[in-house]
């Protein structure tokens, strides 16, 4: 009985909580602003939110307004380093 | 049912809930996934190996878990599975690597690091827990059994 709940329960929040159902602000375009709202890329190869910070680090259009989603500092890669610098996959 | 095999049971429903979900969500969300792990501070040559990997071994665990007869086997996995997870937490709040990535894995991805770090050790404590009881409980059924022949 435990059992069968625990199941149900994990499934069904994975389903839940899937961006693609509950249109999770990660599953949208991620922008990221620097005077102006750029296209972020994709996160972990193009770009990381480097944590703990209070800044935002991505945003998603909501309509016309775009509305923070991630938090952090934007970075492209050496991210403790004074000017970042991109962090790029390995092709 | 005794007392004990409630608590077990309800230890193994929490891990199982906790495996199977970041697992499932996980494979949802695959093209992410892959994303995060390359945002890891680690190779990502390492990539293909472990978003195939780790949640198939979560996936493994839960199975293990769900069945009395692995059920020890289970716990052992699941120590093992999460002191790798809080060690890895540990080195990211110590900078040990040169940046901090995000923390990943469905709303689990919403924790800050200290806050994984806890969480970690929460299930860590509980599957040591789980180990004890089992043993316990598997050396009170020997000993009925044995009692039994006599």
């Amino acid at each position: 009985m435990i059992m069968t709940l625990a199941i149900a329960l994990s499934i069904g929040g994975a389903f839940a909580t899937s961006p693609r159902q509950s249109q999770d602000c990660q599953g949208a375009t991620q922008y990221y602003f620097n005077g102006n709202y750029v296209l972020a890329g994709r996160i972990g190869i193009d770009y990381i939110c480097v944590t703990p910070s209070s800044s935002v680090c991505t945003y998603y259009k909501v309509g016309t307004t775009y509305t923070p989603c991630m938090w952090g500092t934007y970075c492209t890669a050496n991210c403790r380093a004074s000017n970042p610098t991109p962090k790029k996959a390995k092709k | 049912m005794t007392k004990r095999q409630v608590v077990l049971e309800s230890i193994s429903a929490l891990l199982i809930m906790l495996f199977l979900y970041a697992s499932v969500s996980k494979y949802l969300d695959f093209d992410r996934f892959i994303g995060e792990m390359n945002n890891q501070p680690f190779p990502n040559s390492w990539t293909p190996f472990l978003v195939w990997t780790v949640p198939s071994l979560e996936i493994a665990i839960s199975l293990a878990l769900i069945f009395e007869r692995t059920r020890m086997v289970g716990f052992i996995a699941s120590l093992v599975l999460m002191s790798l997870f809080t060690i890895y937490a540990v080195t990211i709040l110590l900078h040990f690597f040169a940046y901090v990535p995000c923390s990943c894995g469905g709303v689990i991805r919403k924790l800050s690091w200290p806050q994984h770090l806890v969480f970690n050790l929460f299930f860590v404590v509980l599957s040591v827990l789980g180990i004890i009881l089992q043993r316990r409980s598997s050396f009170k059924s020997i000993f009925i059994t044995k009692n039994s022949f006599v």
